[in-house]
């Protein structure tokens, strides 16, 4: 029990909750990573699935995509960008959002695609334009999904932000490289322990948006569905 | 009016949907669209709204070619609706029903009070407007459809085998709740459904389409069970179209008789007198309230004095109703009836007359020739 | 540009080659690192399938456990490999077990919801024909339940082995070995693309061959959902969609018998599908009836 005292006393030590490398700046930047990298990617992927979902064309691309990212190593890409593109805020973003973007844009666009036929046919048949039956009917009926994907690509880039820290930017991961460069067991799990919190504190953002975002009809009805 | 002018569907597959249709829909009035899957009835509706484009021929809505209009603009002027309804699982009943309004551009205050007023005029109770699709019955569910193709008051309605999905008790009372709202509305309504019987009750003009997108025929629903051009037409309206085909008359034209109806004050020989070889006497009360039938067998056996009241009687049976009821529900009521004659009565109950089966034997004659 | 593309690929590939062994230095070059890859992940997949099946069939018999388990997986789905490594460190030290709890307590958690759904989603009028005929729950389990679970189960299985295994990478930042070493120690730390490059295409290759050796045995162990000629390399368009983790996948993955089911399961991010014929337990549930 040596190792949770020690760790109690790390995180009891005020000296960790003030200045640049206290856990609230060290917090600050893995959040602030982490809702930038997935900003951007739902920026990218949600319009994009919209667009594939609602035309149809590149279904196949975006679940053979889908695929293959979800076997790609993540610190194999992380890695590999920073390798080609030099360390920096920049290049760890390219590559959160290069593993966020899939989950996103595939659950947007099986979403969309998703919407039963003869929902879409009631939609135009009552004369909505293709944007109208996109925005007013695709969209709504899609977020659940959407928002599981988001879910996934969140619970992916507070991972890989973690690892950023390897290629030499801030975050939480800053503690897991710095207690190894250290051999300091108890800074490596202080910092570990963060990220399980601010992990699963992003699931449970996730579930409470859900409950907020995605409408009482298909919540209950289509979810069950689902 | 909706005329189609050699419409025609083809796939590129080589599959003929819709073969060179000719046939005008009356304004104001119920015209089904009947026939097996793969008749091409849906896709002969879906042409009106142009949902389907036809491959040859056109569709005119009052002379205009709907071609030469916007097809979201078209569309928004006629109701559309379809199985199970297709209703939006994100919005509320009322939001469903105010969709075209606010497509419209009504505003939302404008499109939801008409919403309000739809939900009455089908049967909706105002505590339902919040609700969403799926906390409603089958059945609700279809009068929100319904609510939802009429809220821009458009002058056509296309229903796409609008009750198919529900059970037959809620259809029936769906099919009624159609027609009361047809007397006061007179749509131009086209029905696409499989079921003939559906097709008989709405229906004021029927059109059977045949495998291969033929019309096979194009006539009112009595015109179609008494003459089926063909083959065809006569096995998809059913072996028994003759019975179903005494629903287009009335009963009021056959003969009652009063002659075997007694009150259950008579004396057993009074009525054994005046029955004239009748096998069969009708016991009512002083309010002509039927109570069951004698046999004049019966009636030889018991003492002349006895009063009719206190014998025991076979029970009446089904009735029909004289000003109201066609010749299909006498002779249902007669079949029903344990003396094989049909009892007669007014719109209170009270009893009008019984019809002999001679009688009825030669009103259904008359009608069948 | 396109010669430069092919120049650089051929390089990378030179150097996995001319550095796929050493002899007489075992525990140098690619090889190596694959099979303790394959010795990592392969370990913690079949310990997460053992553990997985006894607690589904307890989940699937005593229903109020599920919920609380399903929430419990949940919260564990989210948490980051990294930090469960890291976390392990003071327990199992550089053993390979640092990374095998973790990975397998994740193949747990994505496995789980396919089994209770599985052994659940047989129709109630199979069961309920099964029990007229005098099955016994046992029986019943044995010849009715399991059989019908089995696609889906192996749908959950393809999802965790895929995330398995390119999770395994991750260990090597606690130090362990595996692809992920070729990627971080001779690739990053050495400024060296082609290690990295041969790490990621290894481990996407290993993969994708799991992948179609657990299609293979489905199709082995399941003759009957061959029906619809559903390929093995690409599903295709079906409605069903598969969220094999957590209260997603509670509701979600259930509902076909069939194909369609394992290759709905197919992603880790819900992939619906196409209108398929397979039996769909929801459809009369969902707001549509």
């Amino acid at each position: 029990m040596d190792i949770l005292t020690d760790l109690l006393a790390w995180f009891a030590d005020p000296a960790q909750w003030t200045g640049g490398t206290g856990i609230p700046a060290r917090t600050g930047e893995h959040v602030y990573y982490s809702l930038l990298g997935l900003s951007l990617s739902a920026a990218v992927a949600v319009p994009l699935g919209l667009v594939t979902g609602h035309t149809g064309v590149g279904g196949f691309l975006t679940t053979s995509l889908a695929n293959f990212a979800r076997a790609l190593p993540t610190i194999g890409v992380l890695f590999l960008i920073v390798l080609a593109a030099g360390i920096g805020l920049v290049p760890v973003l390219c590559a959160l959002v290069a593993l966020a973007v899939p989950p996103i844009l595939v659950n947007t666009h099986e979403g969309v695609r998703g919407v039963e036929p003869r929902l879409r046919d009631a939609a135009f048949g009552m004369g909505m334009r293709g944007h109208q039956v996109l925005l007013r009917l695709e969209l709504p009926v899609a977020v659940p999904l959407i928002l599981i994907g988001m879910r996934t690509a969140a619970v992916q880039v507070v991972a890989t932000a973690t690892i950023a820290a390897y290629v030499g930017v801030g975050g939480l991961g800053r503690y897991i490289v710095d207690g190894q460069a250290r051999q300091d067991l108890t800074m490596m799990l202080g910092g570990s322990t963060l990220v399980v919190l601010l992990a699963v504190l992003t699931t449970l953002l996730f579930a409470g948006l859900r409950r907020l975002l995605a409408a009482p009809g298909p919540r209950t009805g289509a979810e069950a569905a689902r | 009016m909706i005329t189609f002018e050699g419409a025609a569907k083809l796939y590129p597959d080589g599959t003929v949907a819709v073969d060179d249709l000719h046939l005008t829909v009356e304004t104001g009035q119920t015209t089904v669209f009947v026939g097996p899957s793969g008749s091409g009835k849906t896709t002969s509706l879906r042409m009106i709204n142009r949902m389907v484009e036809p491959t040859g021929g056109s569709v005119l809505i009052d002379g205009q070619d709907v071609r030469r209009r916007d097809p979201a603009a078209l569309r928004r002027s006629i109701g559309y609706v379809i199985q199970q309804a297709g209703l939006f699982p994100h919005r509320t009943v009322r939001d469903n029903i105010a969709t075209v309004p606010l497509l419209l551009g009504w505003g939302r205050a404008g499109a939801r009070a008409r919403a309000t007023e739809l939900m009455e005029l089908v049967g909706l109770e105002p505590s339902q407007a919040r609700r969403y699709p799926h906390q409603l019955s089958g059945g609700q569910q279809q009068r929100v459809g319904v609510a939802r193709a009429l809220a821009a008051d458009p002058p056509i309605l296309l229903m796409d085998e609008p009750f198919s999905a529900v059970d037959p008790v809620v259809r029936a009372s769906l099919q009624d709740e159609l027609l009361r709202l047809q007397e006061d509305l007179h749509k131009t309504i086209v029905f696409v459904t499989h079921d003939i019987d559906e097709a008989v009750r709405l229906g004021d003009r029927i059109a059977v389409f045949r495998p291969g997108g033929r019309l096979a025929q194009y006539d009112s629903p009595e015109r179609l069970l008494a003459a089926p051009r063909d083959a065809f037409v006569e096995s998809f309206v059913g072996y028994d179209r003759g019975v179903r085909r005494l629903s287009f008359f009335p009963a009021r034209e056959l003969s009652l008789r009063e002659d075997v109806v007694f009150g259950d004050g008579t004396a057993a020989g009074t009525a054994a007198a005046s029955m004239r070889g009748e096998p069969w006497a009708l016991v009512v009360t002083d309010d002509r309230v039927p109570l069951g039938w004698v046999g004049a067998g019966q009636l030889a056996r018991v003492p002349a004095d006895t009063a009719l009241g206190s014998l025991g009687l076979a029970p009446y049976g089904h009735t029909f109703a004289v000003g109201t009821d066609s010749l299909r529900a006498a002779l249902d009521a007669a079949v029903l009836s344990p003396a094989g004659r049909a009892v007669g009565v007014d719109a209170a109950g009270r009893v009008v007359g019984v019809v002999s089966q001679d009688d009825l034997g030669t009103a259904l004659w008359s009608v069948t020739e | 540009m396109i010669a430069e593309a092919w120049d650089w690929a051929a390089r990378v590939t030179e150097w996995g080659v001319a550095n796929w062994s050493h002899p007489g230095e075992s525990d140098r070059g690619v090889l190596p690192r694959l099979t303790e890859h394959m010795r990592l992940a392969y370990l913690s997949i079949l310990i997460g399938l053992v553990l997985a099946l006894p607690l589904g069939l307890a989940c699937a018999r005593w229903r109020p456990l599920y919920p609380p388990v399903l929430t419990g997986v949940n919260v564990l789905y989210s948490v980051p490999s990294i930090a469960l490594f890291f976390l392990m460190l003071p327990y199992t030290g550089f053993s390979d077990w640092t990374a095998v709890v973790p990975l397998a307590l994740y193949t747990l958690v994505v496995l789980l919801p396919n089994v209770v759904d599985g052994l659940r989603q047989v129709p109630d009028h199979v069961r309920q024909a099964a029990v007229a005929m005098g099955f016994g729950p046992l029986r019943r389990l044995v010849y009715v339940e399991t059989p019908v679970a089995v696609p889906v189960i192996i749908a959950g299985l393809r999802v965790a082995s895929v995330a398995t295994i390119s999770m395994v990478s991750v260990a090597s930042l606690v130090g362990l070995g595996g692809l992920g070493q070729l990627i971080l120690s001779d690739g990053f730390r050495r400024q060296f693309d082609a290690p990295i490059v041969v790490g990621i295409v290894l481990t996407v290759l290993l993969a994708f061959v799991t992948d179609a050796v657990l299609v293979l045995a489905q199709r082995l162990l399941t003759p009957w959902t061959r029906g619809d000629g559903g390929g093995a390399a690409r599903p295709r368009r079906r409605r069903r969609a598969a969220v094999p983790t957590g209260a997603d996948a509670a509701s979600a993955s259930a509902g076909t018998v069939g194909p369609e089911a394992a290759d709905a399961a197919r992603a880790r991010y819900p992939v619906r599908t196409g209108r398929g014929p397979g039996y769909t337990a929801e459809e009369g549930r969902s707001w549509t009836s």
